[in-house]
């Protein structure tokens, strides 16, 4: 008898413990990152991003999937005919309240640049007055809050080679962080296995900017 | 591994029990009954869920059991729940609308008389950025707006003229506060500027007529100026211009930021190498001091404090018409203003703030022999709160109270004369939003002043509609009042406000780029104060005037067409007459020119780093009463009014601008007017000068500096 009760409790503990390690979350993450990875047409991009805020609904401690559907509500905007400010704008409703879940998380940061870099996109001559230095401020942030986040180096490598390329200066300074973000994927590449499930995007954008140096 | 073996058991003896799945079948319109694609449902607390497809039809697999609840959410529409018990295996689910949120995102606006600098506003009439690269603008605010549709330029002056009235019934404000004596005080036809650089401001709100009931004490227009938020990073400013030169600091952190600033202005040097058609003693020159700080408080709360504090002045010969005698005309000025206002969210939704200015003006004018002072005093203090009662409605509710001191000295003579007025307001306004597509705004402001002894309730009422994506129809009357200008309460205490009444209808197109706006507009003026005898000494003020002033006016901008380049055209007509000031009958003023035309182009070219601009103003001429003519009162116009205006930035770094301007590049001899000599010469002519400009061109060079710890600073920031 004793022994039964000492088992249902161990259960009861484990169960409590394995909250945290949620394996119905992690697969239903998997699931979501796996379709995000091969969207065909703006239906299935919404289809993904109702999949992850599914998930943050049911799991509100989780910054995740909150985090993945601003960066697929992003994505969408940059590949689909859309109105694409009220897309930018969703993405950084959602962005904040991952921030809220998660202050000072890199990866969020990172995030809230790009979004703020596709709303400096669609209107470069009257938002970048107060975009651009936002934005280079961000980034810088994002890289402090985690320096092997190679996203938030990839980031502001674009930016600066932006910047470069408009005063006609080098891009020596956009290559050299282009490189070093080149080394933490593959710092990042070793660790990812089936069960990653943490942002692992943005390899090819370091390497386009990399296109640009000799 | 353990953990999750355990817990594979687990779930499996959870399940074993409902291993079954059921299958929900059901369709979402949105309210035109149209299906709505991509909304999303699911069942709370688990990941079991669906996206509607194309047509609002969707297909959701659950192995959840019993008693849930159904959750149709998509981005923008109302959250809809629905109860369900789950127990075959297929179930077709009631078909359910959603009703799409009014935000401020999808929401229509009212555009009747208001145009909106921001860099978030969806109808682009005026970028913040524009109001430095406007070339006749020289940097100045008013600059900028006079390219806007219902403004008249009238170059001898200066100041914003809106339809039909003259400068003092704008109301300027800085984050809601009234602020006194904006523009900087002059004399002899030289032109003022505002006395604000533009850098303060992170937006404006330009209205030309019709506005909120917040607004009062302006019978034409409002300037609503707001300032920027927290700076978000520390740097330093140089400036370097033909005129002067100053240095602006900025400290910021993530919770707060101060920036303070000098800026020296001396137009002398470059009198002395180009030659001016106005005879200077001394050329314009002031200082002045500055410091603005803005600081976090808590999450939904800032507090923001700005005070400046300038000093200038010039001394001029003044022609006198009929003979060949001048008059020296020596001008000192000492101004400050100071601001502090609050703002914050509270929990339960209501948006709250508070704010105090102070304006303080010195004039010290010698006319020849004569020495005058001016003093003017306005203390505003004010509180408003906006509750959100729903998306659909909106409350604001507002007290103010004005302490207005004013006083006039005769210097030698020991004379003065001066009054103090208090003035306290309320006000309400009401938003109604029937759907996102229409919106009624309905205001009520009343009034009272100690010195008038008079209250007053100003009715104002607004309404918008949004006829398709891209135009929209806005409609606006309201009544306004406005107590007569200081200069003419001290001669007469008892004059009574004067009254307007704004009628407008307006559309506006708007797309990507493009935006085109038509407004057309009638105006009432009564209780307009009258004398008799001459502008510089009035007697027997009355309020004894009326008049009317009615036009339309059309703007079109396109930033879309030409690559890297942005242009606006601006047409207003106005038909105003007006029995005001030492007018006997109904004339048209000659602030209100009929016909005014306005060009801006600005062209940025990649390979130089350069912007150039081009800006062009034209209208018909200026009423004046010639007495040679006959008796009748402004009987005359002046030829038209013409100036091209060039300008070129070039950014050879990202912390460095140089601008060069020139404004009325063709030299032109425009005229604003003409000065008669009081009595007929030999020939039995009333001889005189024209008001003319200070001098053909203006030329500008300046070279802007930011200097940052932060190598990413840059000066695109200030363009």
């Amino acid at each position: 008898m004793k022994k039964t009760i000492l088992t249902i409790a161990l259960a009861f503990i484990w169960i409590s413990f394995a909250k945290a390690i949620d394996p119905a979350y992690e697969a239903a993450m998997q699931k979501q990152i796996l379709a995000m990875n091969s969207i065909p047409n703006l239906e299935s991009a919404q289809e993904v991003t109702n999949g992850f805020l599914r998930i943050a609904e049911a799991k509100n401690e989780e910054w995740l999937p909150l985090y993945y559907a601003a960066y697929n509500q992003t994505m969408a905007a940059f590949r689909f005919d859309v109105n694409k400010d009220n897309y930018f704008d969703q993405a950084l409703e959602l962005v904040q309240k991952a921030e809220n879940i998660a202050p000072n998380n890199s990866e969020i940061t990172a995030l809230k640049g790009f979004v703020l870099m596709g709303k400096l996109s669609l209107d470069p001559a009257s938002r970048g007055q107060s975009l651009s230095p936002e934005i280079m401020q961000i980034y810088g942030k994002a890289i402090n809050l985690d320096r092997e986040n190679p996203r938030a180096l990839t980031l502001m490598a674009q930016m600066e080679l932006g910047m470069a390329q408009f005063f006609g200066s080098g891009p020596e300074k956009a290559c050299g962080m282009a490189r070093m973000a080149l080394d933490l994927y593959k710092k990042e590449e070793a660790k990812i296995n089936e069960d990653y499930i943490l942002p692992t995007w943005g390899k090819s954008q370091s390497e386009e900017v990399l296109k640009n140096c000799k | 591994m353990k953990t999750k073996a355990i817990l594979f058991i687990y779930f499996l003896l959870l399940n074993s029990n409902a291993f079954g799945q059921t299958e929900l079948h059901g369709k979402v319109l949105d309210e035109k009954g149209l299906g709505l694609p991509g909304v999303n449902i699911f069942i709370k607390g688990s990941f079991d869920g669906a996206s509607s497809t194309i047509d609002g039809t969707f297909k959701l697999t659950t192995t959840e059991k019993d008693f849930q609840i159904l959750v149709f959410q998509f981005l923008g529409f109302k959250t809809k729940e629905l109860a369900v018990t789950l127990t075959e295996k297929t179930q077709e689910i009631p078909t359910i609308t959603l009703t799409e949120e009014i935000t401020e995102m999808n929401a229509v606006t009212i555009s009747a008389g208001a145009m909106e600098a921001s860099d978030e506003s969806k109808s682009v009439i005026l970028r913040p950025l524009d109001i430095v690269t406007t070339p006749s603008a020289m940097g100045d605010i008013m600059g900028a707006f006079q390219t806007l549709p219902g403004t008249s330029t009238v170059g001898n002056d200066g100041r914003l003229f809106v339809r039909g009235g003259d400068a003092t019934e704008v109301g300027i404000y800085i984050d809601g506060m009234r602020v006194g004596n904006a523009y900087g005080t002059t004399t002899g036809n030289v032109p003022t500027r505002t006395r604000f650089n533009p850098n303060l401001f992170k937006g404006t709100f330009f209205s030309t007529g019709g506005y909120s009931a917040e607004y009062g004490q302006a019978l034409s227009s409002a300037l609503a100026l707001n300032t920027k938020d927290l700076s978000i990073r520390s740097q330093g400013d140089l400036s370097l211009m033909t005129v002067g030169g100053g240095y602006s600091h900025t400290l910021a952190n993530e919770k707060q930021s101060i920036t303070a600033s000098a800026n020296y202005f001396n137009l002398g040097p470059y009198q002395g190498l180009i030659k001016q058609e106005i005879e200077f003693e001394a050329a314009p020159n002031s200082w002045d001091l500055e410091l603005a700080a803005q600081k976090k408080l808590g999450k939904n709360s800032l507090l923001k404090v700005m005070a400046r504090t300038e000093s200038g002045g010039m001394s001029l010969w003044q022609p006198l018409p009929g003979t060949d005698k001048k008059v020296l005309v020596d001008l000192k000025n000492d101004y400050s203003f100071a601001q502090a206002n609050w703002r914050t969210l509270t929990k339960n939704k209501w948006t709250l703030f508070a704010g105090v200015s102070y304006s303080k003006n010195h004039d010290k004018i010698a006319y020849d022999s004569l020495l005058i002072e001016r003093r003017n005093e306005i203390l505003h203090l004010k509180g408003t709160a906006i509750k959100d009662i729903s998306d659909r409605l909106s409350a604001k509710f507002g007290v103010e109270h004005f302490m207005h001191p004013y006083s006039e000295t005769l210097v030698k003579e020991g004379l003065v004369r001066n009054y103090n007025d208090r003035e306290s307001y309320l006000f309400t306004e009401w938003d109604f939003y029937l759907n996102k597509n229409l919106v009624f705004r309905g205001g009520l402001r009343a009034g009272t002043s100690s010195l008038s002894r008079e209250n007053w309730i100003d009715p104002r009422f607004s309404v918008a509609y949004q006829l398709n994506e891209k135009g929209k129809l806005s409609f606006a009357a309201g009544r306004f009042h406005q107590l007569p200008i200081e200069n003419f309460r001290v001669l007469n205490i008892d004059l009574q406000n004067s009254e307007s009444n704004h009628l407008i209808l307006n559309y506006l197109f708007s797309k990507d780029g493009l935006t085109f706006r038509a407004e057309t507009f009638y105006k009432s003026y009564d209780q307009l104060v009258t004398f008799e005898g001459l502008p510089d000494a009035p007697e027997k003020l009355t309020n004894g005037g009326s008049g009317f002033a009615k036009g339309i006016d059309f703007f079109f901008r396109d930033r879309q067409s030409i690559k890297n380049t942005d242009y606006w055209i601006t047409y207003s007509y106005v038909d105003s007459k007006r029995r005001f000031n030492q007018f006997q009958s109904r004339v048209q003023p000659s602030f209100a020119p009929k016909h005014n035309l306005s060009i801006v182009v600005k062209h940025f070219m990649v390979p130089l780093k350069s912007q150039i601009g081009a800006s062009f103003a034209f209208n018909d001429g200026y009423t004046y009463t010639n007495p040679n003519l006959d008796q009748a009162e402004m009987n005359s116009k002046t030829k038209s009014f013409q100036n091209l205006s060039l300008s070129w930035s070039y950014l050879p770094k990202p912390n460095l601008i140089i601008h060069l301007a020139c404004t009325n590049v063709l030299g032109r001899d425009n005229v604003f007017g003409y000065t008669f000599s009081p009595k007929t010469n030999a020939q039995g002519i009333f001889e005189s000068i024209p008001q003319g400009q200070v001098a053909p061109r203006f030329l500008f060079l300046g070279i802007f500096l930011t200097l940052s710890k932060d190598k990413t600073a840059n000066n695109l920031n200030n363009l």
